[in-house]
C-alpha cells in the first residue's frame, strides 16, 4: 500500500500543514486525519518539534472515531508520559471510554476532573455528550441549560442547546438559543436562516413573515446561501397566499416571492450550464416554482 | 397488507447514506417506476436531509422538487425512510410518522423504513431495516415475511464493495445539493454505477 505522501505526491510540512488547518477550522473529516496524521507521527515523529503534543491529540480524537482504538491508545499513551498529570490528557482519556460504550468509567473520570477543578468546562462538556449519546435527551438538556446559566458566553453550547430542542420538536427555546447566537454573531448567515428555518416551521403568518425577514437578513450576508433563498420564496408565498393580509402586504410579498424565483431561477440556470445531468434539477425547479405559483393563487 | 419487495439499487444507496453521515439522523423518499397496485416494488430512493430533519421549509422543499422529477420520470414516491442518529434507537420519530402520513395520503399501501444501525456492519446477515405500514389507523411492524430483498448475497456483497471503495462519498442528498446546486441530487452517476455491478440475474432493478 502506497503512502500518502507518494499517493498525492505531498511533502511531510505540506501534511502537518494540512493538519494544521483541518485542527483550526474545526473539520471532523476523521478518516482523512488518521491516514495524513498516522503517517507524519510514524515517519516523521522527530521533525515535528512540540507540535507533535497537539497533533497526537487531533489524530487520537480522529481515531477514536473511525473505532481506531490501537491508534488512539498509543496516541494516549505518549500524551500520557508527556504530561502525566494533566486534565487534557484525562479528558481525552475519558473520550476514549466514550467511544468504548464505558459511560460510567467515562463520568468517573470527568468528575474526578470536576472535583479538582471545579470550572473545567471540557468535563463538564463530555458529560452533557454522554447524556446525548445515550438518548437522555431531556437530562442532556437540562444540564446544558445549567450550564449555559454560568457560562453564558459559550457559543459551543447555545448551538448544541438549539440541535438538541429543535430535534424535541420544541421551537420556541430552539428560537431563543438562536436569538443568543444571533446577537453575538450578528455577521453570521447561518444562523439567521436557520432562525428563519425554526421560524417557518413555528407556522402562523406572524411567524412567517419573521421568518421571511430573517431570510432575506441570511441572503444580505450571503446572496449565495440557497436555503434562504428558497426559504425567502416560500415564506413570501404563503404570506401572499394568506386571506388575512392587507392588499399592499399581499403585494409586497408578490414581488418579494418573484424576486426570489427570479435568482433561484438563475442560478440553477448558471449550474446547470454544460452538465447534463443538472438539466433534471433545473428543469425539476422550474417546474417546482410554477406550481408553487399555482397552488399560491 | 401486501408485499414490499426492495430493489439492490435502493437499499445500496440508503445504506451508503447512512453511512456517509453516521454521526446524523439522514432520512429519505422510497420510489416506484412500476405501477400502482399489487406489490409495491421499491425500485429507487431519494436522499434527502442529514441536518434538521424536523424543520419543515427544506422538508416541504425537497418532497415538492421530488415530485416534479417522479412526474417527469414515471416514478411515484411510496415510502420514507429514516436513520436515527442514536444507533440504539430504531424507533419512528414524530417526524418520521408526519412525513411518512403525507405519503400515505397520495399512495395507500406506502411504506415507513427504519434504518436499525446496530445491525449494520460488515458481514452482517440480516438487513438491518424495519418497515412499517399503515394498518387501522396507525403505523404497524410489518410481517418479515411480506418484505422481499431479491439476491440478498449479492446486494451484500455490492455494498461491501462501494463501501470498501469509499463510494458513500459520491452520494448526494438534496442537503449536499443545496450546499452546491452543481451537485446532482438524482444521482445519475452513482445509479448507473451500482446497476453496472448488479448481474442481471437481479432482475428488473
Amino acid at each position: 500500500m502506497s503512502s500518502i505522501s507518494e499517493l498525492y505526491d505531498v511533502t511531510w510540512e505540506e501534511m502537518r500543514d494540512k493538519l494544521r488547518k483541518w485542527r483550526e477550522e474545526n473539520y471532523r473529516n476523521s478518516e482523512q486525519i488518521v491516514d495524513v496524521g498516522e503517517e507524519l507521527i510514524n515517519e516523521h515523529a522527530s521533525k515535528l518539534g512540540d507540535d507533535i503534543w497537539i497533533i497526537y491529540e487531533q489524530v487520537m480524537i480522529a481515531a477514536l472515531d473511525c473505532s481506531r482504538d490501537d491508534l488512539a491508545w498509543s496516541c494516549l499513551q505518549e500524551l500520557k508520559r508527556q504530561f502525566p498529570d494533566s486534565h487534557r490528557v484525562k479528558r481525552l482519556a475519558g473520550m476514549r471510554l466514550e467511544a468504548l460504550e464505558r459511560y460510567e468509567d467515562a463520568n468517573k473520570l470527568y468528575d474526578s476532573i470536576l472535583q479538582d477543578d471545579p470550572t473545567n468546562t471540557a468535563a463538564r462538556k463530555r458529560k452533557i455528550s454522554i447524556l446525548r449519546a445515550q438518548g437522555k435527551s431531556s437530562e442532556a438538556i437540562r444540564e446544558l441549560n445549567e450550564y449555559l446559566e454560568q457560562f453564558v458566553g459559550d457559543q459551543e453550547a447555545w448551538h448544541e442547546l438549539s440541535e438538541l430542542y429543535i430535534n424535541e420538536h420544541d421551537y420556541a427555546k430552539a428560537a431563543f438559543c438562536l436569538e443568543e447566537l444571533m446577537m453575538t454573531n450578528p455577521h453570521n448567515h447561518l444562523y439567521c436562516e436557520q432562525y428563519g428555518e425554526v421560524k417557518y416551521t413555528q407556522g402562523g403568518l406572524e411567524n412567517l413573515e419573521l421568518a421571511r425577514k430573517y431570510f432575506a437578513q441570511a441572503l444580505k450576508l450571503n446572496n449565495r446561501n440557497m436555503r434562504a433563498l428558497f426559504g425567502l420564496y416560500m415564506s413570501a408565498s404563503h404570506v401572499a397566499a394568506s386571506p388575512k393580509v392587507s392588499a399592499k402586504v399581499k403585494k409586497d410579498n408578490v414581488k418579494y416571492a418573484a424576486w426570489a424565483a427570479s435568482q433561484i431561477s438563475r442560478a440553477y440556470q448558471m449550474a446547470g450550464r454544460g452538465k447534463k445531468e443538472n438539466k433534471c434539477s433545473v428543469k425539476a425547479v422550474e417546474e417546482m416554482l410554477e406550481s408553487m405559483q399555482i397552488t399560491m393563487s | 397488507m401486501g408485499e414490499v419487495e426492495l430493489s439492490c439499487l435502493a437499499y445500496a444507496k440508503m445504506y451508503l447514506h447512512a453511512s456517509q453521515f453516521p454521526r446524523c439522523s439522514v432520512n429519505g423518499l422510497l420510489l416506484s417506476s412500476s405501477p400502482a397496485g399489487g406489490a409495491v416494488c421499491i425500485t429507487d430512493c431519494v436522499p434527502l436531509l442529514h441536518t434538521h430533519l424536523s424543520l419543515a421549509p427544506i422538508t416541504q422543499l425537497a418532497l415538492t422538487q421530488v415530485d416534479v422529477w417522479c412526474l417527469q420520470t414515471q416514478q411515484r414516491i411510496v415510502g420514507y425512510y429514516q436513520a436515527n442518529a442514536c444507533v440504539s434507537d430504531s424507533s419512528p420519530t414524530p417526524c418520521a410518522l408526519k412525513i411518512a402520513e403525507k405519503i400515505f395520503e397520495q399512495c395507500n399501501n406506502a411504506v415507513l423504513l427504519m434504518i436499525d444501525g446496530e445491525k449494520m456492519f460488515p458481514g452482517g446477515r440480516v438487513p438491518p431495516i424495519v418497515v412499517y405500514e399503515r394498518k387501522d389507523g396507525r403505523w404497524a411492524l410489518k410481517d418479515k415475511h411480506t418484505i422481499m430483498l431479491r439476491q440478498w448475497e449479492e446486494t451484500c456483497s455490492i455494498v461491501n464493495q462501494l463501501l470498501s471503495s469509499g463510494d458513500q462519498g459520491l452520494l448526494v442528498d438534496f442537503d449536499s445539493h443545496l450546499d452546491d446546486i452543481t451537485k446532482d441530487w438524482t444521482n445519475q452517476k452513482l445509479n448507473a454505477k451500482i446497476l453496472k455491478l448488479v448481474s442481471p440475474a437481479n432482475g428488473n432493478v
